[in-house]
């Protein structure tokens, strides 16, 4: 990714609208009982596009302010982020994306490795919480949710951030150019 | 180039990890602190127009979420319902049964079934589909001691008389059959007479050729009279009650000689019935 101040300015606003957006509205809805978390599938789009860099500083950045507006202690929600991210990123560079299941295939995951991590950032901290088989299927719905949000949050991230990313192959026309009076 | 670019990753990495570590040990434990406090002041408006915004679209997701689970619900709570009313209407069977066995209890323990009788309970299962009601079959036969001409009471009074039986059901002719005549006898005033079903009433009887001397009064009690003459007996044992007198004009009484009774037990509705057996046959 090249990074100029424009998209830098975009990447920041990116996360600042994925942090308003998961707090004003998708923890704020359910659908079967269970309210969506987009922004591990942010951070893993964001990973995908970006690299490691990019997806552990956004995860960072998008953990931290979770963290701040959330009056949580600072730094859980940016370790786990970071890390989605950074993992995220890392596969990019690891491997060549050809499927268009990879992306949502990927939020899903990342999804779960992030409630996963929450959780464990819970013990770690020491707060006490019953791990009841409601919590598991609630990470296991978010991560399902991750998969069907988690490919039009991937073309919104990359549609915003096009101009910094490397360029792809060029897609293969569907037809061949007509020549005017042939 | 490219280590020293690995290098540089690797270094941000881990001075974010260090960085979450360094915060959590800070901030863990000690409630909001300045940067959240600011933080939050500086989003807040931004988060309450946010809010107000999105509210329409989260009433919306909402309000699916709400009729799936009140569908849901709705289905759940039909399906108890149900299983409620089947409890419910069982329940009620039961107590109605419950009621008119205890009348029967209290018949033979208020001495209204004569001793030598042995009491049979059995339930009506089957009945004459004209609407003269004037048999019904019960699931009690010749291999429970019932024999041709026993009387059958409910809880409430007289019902009949058994005219046929066969080894696990009996035939009952009941009070209201055209056939029928019970000799009855008034209560206190001991004034007797033939029950017989009033013509064209199943609901009604008439105790018939009473001695119009005597005058009969509306709300008496007819019980039956049991009578035993030169070796014959009446086919009902005495003092069960039959019914109550209904209409009693003085007029009736002295140029007819009867006045109209409504049987005591409901002869449109029998359930639980008892069969007298043992008796003088």
């Amino acid at each position: 990714m090249i990074l100029t101040p424009k998209i830098l300015a975009r990447l920041v606003a990116i996360v600042l609208l994925g942090v308003l957006l998961q707090l004003s509205f998708f923890s704020r809805v359910a659908v079967f009982h269970v309210s969506p978390d987009v922004l591990p599938a942010l951070v893993v789009s964001l990973g995908l596009l970006g690299g490691t860099m990019t997806g552990a500083v956004t995860g960072f950045s998008v953990g931290f302010l979770l963290d701040c507006l959330l009056i949580a202690p600072l730094g859980g929600g940016s370790l786990v982020l970071l890390t989605t991210g950074y993992l995220a990123g890392l596969f990019r560079e690891r491997f060549e994306i050809h499927s268009q299941m990879v992306a949502p295939l990927l939020c899903m995951v990342g999804t779960l490795f992030a409630e996963l991590g929450f959780g464990a950032v819970q013990l770690m901290l020491g707060i006490d919480s019953t791990v009841s088989s409601l919590v598991i299927r609630d990470m296991l719905i978010k991560s399902v949710f991750a998969f069907f949000l988690g490919w039009p949050i991937y073309l919104g991230v990359k549609r915003a951030l096009r101009p910094a990313l490397v360029e792809e192959p060029a897609a293969r026309r569907s037809r061949q150019p007509t020549v005017l009076g042939a | 180039m490219y280590r020293k670019q690995v290098r540089r990753r690797r270094a941000v990495l881990a001075l974010l990890v260090i960085g979450s570590f360094v915060l959590l040990t800070i901030t863990y434990g000690r409630g909001s602190n300045g940067v959240q406090r600011g933080v939050s002041t500086i989003f807040s408006p931004v988060q309450s127009a946010a809010d107000r915004a999105l509210k329409p679209a989260r009433d919306l997701v909402n309000w699916f979420d709400s009729t799936f689970d009140a569908r849901g619900r709705n289905s759940r709570l039909h399906t108890e319902l149900e299983a409620a009313r089947e409890q419910s209407v069982g329940a009620q069977a039961a107590l109605a049964e419950n009621a008119q066995l205890r009348k029967i209890v209290g018949l033979d323990h208020g001495g209204a079934i004569p001793s030598g009788y042995e009491p049979v309970t059995g339930r009506v299962i089957a009945r004459s589909p004209t609407v003269w009601f004037s048999d019904v079959t019960i699931d009690v036969g010749s291999s429970d001691g019932v024999a041709v001409n026993d009387p059958v009471v409910n809880g409430d009074g007289l019902v009949g008389r058994v005219s046929s039986v066969i080894g696990g059901s009996a035939q009952v002719t009941l009070i209201a059959d055209g056939s029928s005549a019970v000799s009855a006898k008034v209560v206190p005033l001991g004034v007797q007479g033939v029950v017989r079903p009033a013509v064209g009433d199943p609901g009604s009887l008439i105790l018939d050729f009473i001695d119009s001397a005597k005058h009969v009064h509306r709300g008496q009690d007819v019980v039956t009279a049991g009578w035993r003459a030169q070796g014959l007996s009446s086919r009902f044992p005495p003092n069960i009650p039959i019914g109550e007198v209904t209409h009693a004009s003085i007029e009736e009484q002295e140029a007819q000689q009867q006045v109209e009774v409504r049987p005591f037990a409901d002869l449109r509705n029998l359930d639980l019935v008892q069969v007298l057996t043992g008796g003088s046959r």
